[in-house]
């Protein structure tokens, strides 16, 4: 052998005993992604549809589920955050955001977003929807997607009452409800209902504050520091809503027990005419249904508010962002996993599957389902209209102080005056605490 | 007399239409399909009867492992509850050493502390050891809650044995550790056997720790399973009732075996001197 | 008692007998402490705010917030009434089905195994069967009431106080007495007959015999039930939370539940530390009649 080819061999064989020294870092990393639409029929295929993608595209990644019930959601993550583990890679709707931050439990992505082109990269995103993720600058988390609270119609059950168009005043709406609320077999008990109303915690706080909100009123004040609970427009819409289940008896019954897979429930199965939803569940209620045939026979209108209202807000935002553990042990894997999820093509598969706006503008602008989508179109120009819940760490508090004075007028242990005023006073309270 | 007899049939009956009427409807609901089971009124029997929703949560849902998984954590807790409790048992009922008191109302307190106030100490403790996500884990907590009761009813049970047979047996030369295995362990074998049973149901009924301790889909038990299919996206409710059924099939197995014992057992632990 | 019986001539019997003690003790002590003692004793820590915080420093802040807070007023009333309630169901309902099944019947096993039956479903599922039961759409209670009493109107068997709380007893009653029953039908095995004929030879008639031989026989075992389950009721959280979840409103939430939303649902644990603290106080002063009884006993 010449020196030349044995120098060669020597240098190679160097080179494969330096990779193969090197070869365990570039070794199989597993990510823990955890989330509650796991749990779901429909976004669970989604979700595990476009990480098969990710692994195809990053074959040292392999992905672990671990679905969580929404309800359990904040007890198992905090009970394993607070001791230093959890999953690398989790989603949060907008209530316990603030929470997270503060206990220190998310990563700040500042830095990789950096990497992206920091501004710009993050210019894509609708600024209003950053503030939930955004603390002291720095950004913590990236929203997937995101839907206001629309007011959502069967459109045979209006017709077949003699109700042209959705309402647009809570006078309307409160008649409409009337009218569809009746027995559908002759001599049976009622069986079909106006409208619902999610009492349970699990999706309270979106729907009944685009009621408060429509009626003009809200929780706190905008800089939360006081509540806003005393207000004339409060006294209003709590008063309505109690009236509605008391007197026009509208609502299905058990109404307090009602959550918001059993509001979703109700409409599929044609017992409820109306209610307040987000994007996401026509996909959800047609998979409840198949017979119903949610697609068409659904559609969404905004909020009512009363006549000569010229406030801007009058729904809520429900997003869904994605968050990476401070305490992951594969940072960079973890960043480029919520990278996949934020891209514009993973956007795009995300709203065919699950009917929901995305957080990034250009998506919603640019892609053509999106813009010939009778939903999307009727929710778009509501996303100017909607505003987030009270960021604050103690807005889960808060918001179960007015849930249970609700549910006490409701069942009569308060009047609604003082059930109202009640929750005012330990709204309050709270809000003094340290 | 005769009377009687028909007043005590007729209390039986209502005993028993009062305890089944549950599992009736958990059986008939489990058995309806999807649309049924939400109809209103409901119907009383099912209109049409199918097993989807069990076929659903044995196939698809991954309930053998769960099923497996209880199984396997609810028997290691018993087991090593009762062993660790006998020996315990034994040291309280046959020995008067100083601080047996204090010891004794430690056990009693230890069953008033709320499993919710335990939970994230433990689990940090866990994580210390590296014993996260792992059934040992799981099981050595839910030994806490099995102990204490395991100790004080093994108690009461030696306590009904005469020390007599303790001396007799010590004085054929048989030292403290053989005395309770040989001689007074099969004394009470039906209270060893009322308290493993209990130990075991114990373990299996919970739901709290298992959900903050196990992650990993492959160890969940059959109770977080359940509490799986509750989410805010699925209350179908054949499906749940369904999932119970299978769940409390083995408690209702384990007793139907039992009941003689369970009985027995409770009774000598309540002959006192 | 006699254990100097037999002298053991070469060491001090009895300080060789109390170290065994202690030894035969010391594994399942060990592991209490361990599993237990260093959660425990963490928690406590927290609710003074010395523990797994930002800025320990010694504090009866919790505490205070206890005094002031109505909500904790309320859940501690309610669970004043629901253990009350409860526990009072299981010795009445037990001891009336515990006399039953001490009789001679025909198919005493079968009567036996359906009598415990109830105990056999955990208590977070047994809620969610009631839970089902007892809905005003879906549910068997409200169906029953609709096709054969001619109501017309489903009731809201949850929405309101009285009847949520009524809910949740019954349910509670139902899932848990057999175990009462059970040690009351011991207690009554126990029952020497010799007493009951004495009984009969002196004309006693049956209410007599039930009253001045079974109730004062039982009376041990009715106290060590009564605190057992006056223990395990106070602590008692998974059916609340899937039959009631607390409500309507408060109505039915106890402290144990307060105790879950604070720490979970509030991201407050000091408090929730505080609350359960509270809770456990509460039950050892309830507890040591208990433990005076049966060191009588079995001393």
């Amino acid at each position: 052998m010449s020196n030349r080819s044995r120098v060669l061999h020597l240098l190679s064989a160097l080179v494969l005993g330096l990779v193969t020294l090197a070869g365990p870092a570039s070794a199989q990393v597993t990510l823990v992604y955890s989330d509650w639409q796991l749990a779901e029929n429909v976004w669970n295929r989604s979700l595990r549809e476009a990480f098969a993608e990710f692994e195809k595209a990053n074959p040292d990644i392999k992905i672990k589920y671990e679905p969580v019930a929404l309800g359990q959601r904040d007890t198992r993550y905090s009970t394993a955050l607070r001791a230093g583990k959890g999953p690398d890679v989790f989603a949060l709707d907008a209530n316990p955001i603030k929470q997270y931050i503060k206990e220190g439990w998310v990563m700040d992505l500042t830095p990789f977003i950096a990497k992206e082109g920091g501004q710009q990269y993050l210019a894509d995103w609708y600024p209003s929807l950053l503030g939930p993720v955004t603390e002291g600058g720095k950004v913590y988390g990236l929203p997937k997607n995101v839907s206001p609270i629309m007011l959502t119609y069967n459109k045979e059950l209006l017709t077949a009452a003699g109700i042209a168009a959705p309402p647009k005043t809570w006078a309307e709406f409160r008649e409409a409800a009337k009218k569809m609320t009746k027995a559908t077999k002759d001599g049976g008990p009622v069986d079909q209902w106006g409208t619902l109303l999610v009492l349970a915690p699990a999706g309270f706080d979106l729907r009944f504050s685009v009621v408060l909100r429509g009626f003009g009123g809200d929780f706190l004040s905008p800089d939360n520091t006081k509540s806003l609970l005393d207000s004339p427009e409060a006294k209003a819409a709590f008063n309505y809503v109690i009236e509605m289940i008391q007197n026009d008896r509208s609502l299905p019954p058990g109404v307090s027990q009602i959550d918001a897979q059993g509001g979703r429930t109700l409409v599929a199965n044609r017992k409820v005419a109306m209610a307040f939803e987000g994007l996401f569940t026509v996909p959800i209620i047609a998979d409840i249904n198949p017979q119903l045939d949610a697609w068409k026979v659904l559609e969404m209108a905004p909020v009512p508010q009363n006549p000569g209202s010229e406030k801007q807000i009058r729904s809520t935002y429900y997003m869904k962002s994605i968050f990476m553990n401070s305490k992951s042990e594969h940072p960079e894997q973890a960043w480029k996993l919520i990278k996949f999820m934020m891209e514009k093509k993973q956007m795009e598969k995300w709203f065919v599957d699950n009917n929901l706006l995305s957080g990034r503008k250009s998506v919603n602008d640019t892609f053509k389902p999106i813009l010939e989508n009778k939903f999307t179109n009727a929710a778009r120009p509501e996303i100017e209209r909607a505003a987030f819940l009270p960021q604050i760490p103690k807005w889960p508090e808060i918001m179960e102080t007015v849930r249970q004075a609700l549910q006490a007028a409701i069942a009569k242990s308060k009047t609604p005056e003082q059930a109202l005023a009640d929750a005012h006073k330990a709204v309050e309270a709270i809000l003094a605490r340290p | 007399m005769r009377r009687l007899s028909l007043h005590v049939y007729a209390g039986l009956l209502v005993m028993v239409t009062f305890n089944l009427l549950p599992f009736y409807w958990m059986i008939t609901s489990s058995l309806k399909n999807n649309m049924e089971v939400t109809s209103f009124p409901a119907t009383l029997w099912p209109q049409q009867l199918t097993g989807e929703a069990y076929a659903e949560i044995w196939l698809n849902a991954g309930f053998p492992t769960y099923f497996v998984n209880s199984l396997i954590v609810s028997v290691s807790t018993a087991v090593l509850s009762v062993g660790f409790g006998t020996l315990a048992a034994y040291g309280f009922s046959r020995f008067r050493f100083r601080g047996r008191l204090v010891l004794m109302s430690i056990f009693l307190a230890s069953q008033m502390i709320p499993g919710v106030l335990l939970i994230v100490p433990y689990f940090k403790l866990l994580t210390i050891i590296g014993l996260f996500d792992t059934r040992i884990g799981l099981i050595l907590a839910l030994t806490t809650i099995t102990l204490p009761f395991s100790v004080w009813m093994l108690k009461g049970y030696m306590d009904s044995v005469p020390i007599e047979i303790d001396q007799a047996a010590m004085i054929d030369g048989a030292s403290r550790l053989q005395c309770m295995r040989l001689v007074i362990l099969p004394n009470i074998l039906p209270g060893v056997v009322a308290t493993t049973t209990f130990a075991f149901l114990l373990s299996w009924g919970d739901v709290l720790w298992a959900l903050c301790l196990i992650s990993d889909e492959a160890k969940l038990t059959i109770t977080l399973g359940i509490t799986r299919l509750i989410g805010q996206f699925r209350v179908v409710w054949s499906q749940t009732m369904a999932a119970i059924v299978i769940a409390s099939v083995v408690p209702a197995v384990l007793y139907l075996l039992m009941q003689r014992y369970l009985i027995q057992g409770a009774v000598s632990s309540s002959v006192k001197e | 008692m006699s254990d100097r019986a037999n002298g053991d001539h070469k060491v001090n019997w009895t300080e060789r007998e109390d170290v065994k003690g202690v030894l035969f003790v010391l594994p399942a002590l060990l592991l209490l402490i361990a599993v237990l003692g260093f959660p425990a004793v963490g928690a406590v820590l927290q609710s003074f705010n010395l523990l797994w915080t930002d800025k320990p420093s010694f504090t009866f802040a919790a505490y205070r917030q206890l005094v002031d807070d109505p909500a904790f007023a309320r859940a501690a009333w309610n669970t004043l009434l629901f253990v009350i309630a409860t526990v009072s169901f299981h010795l009445l309902i037990g001891l009336l089905v515990a006399m039953l099944l001490n009789l001679e019947v025909r198919l005493k096993w079968l009567f036996r195994v359906i009598a415990l039956l109830p105990w056999t479903v955990p208590d977070v599922f047994a809620g969610l069967v009631w839970r089902f039961m007892v809905d005003p759409l879906a549910g068997f209670i409200n169906s029953v009431l609709i096709t054969f009493a001619g109501q017309t109107e489903p009731v809201d068997w949850l929405g309101t106080s009285t009847l949520a709380f009524g809910c949740l007893i019954l349910a509670e009653g139902w899932r848990a007495y057999p175990f009462i029953m059970l040690i009351l039908l011991a207690g009554l095995q126990a029952i020497p007959p010799q007493q009951y004929e004495a009984a009969q030879l002196d004309g006693a008639t049956a209410w007599q015999s039930f009253r001045f031989v079974t109730l004062p026989n039982l009376k041990t075992m009715f106290v060590i039930a009564a605190v057992l389950d006056t223990i395990w009721e106070c602590r008692l959280f998974g059916m609340v939370f899937s039959l009631t979840g607390g409500g309507p409103g408060d109505a039915t939430q106890v402290l144990s539940l307060l105790t879950y939303r604070q720490n979970f649902e509030f991201f407050n644990p000091a408090y929730s530390a505080a609350i359960a603290v509270a809770l456990a106080a509460a039950m050892l002063a309830l507890s040591v009649p208990y433990l005076r009884l049966t060191m009588k006993q079995t001393v």
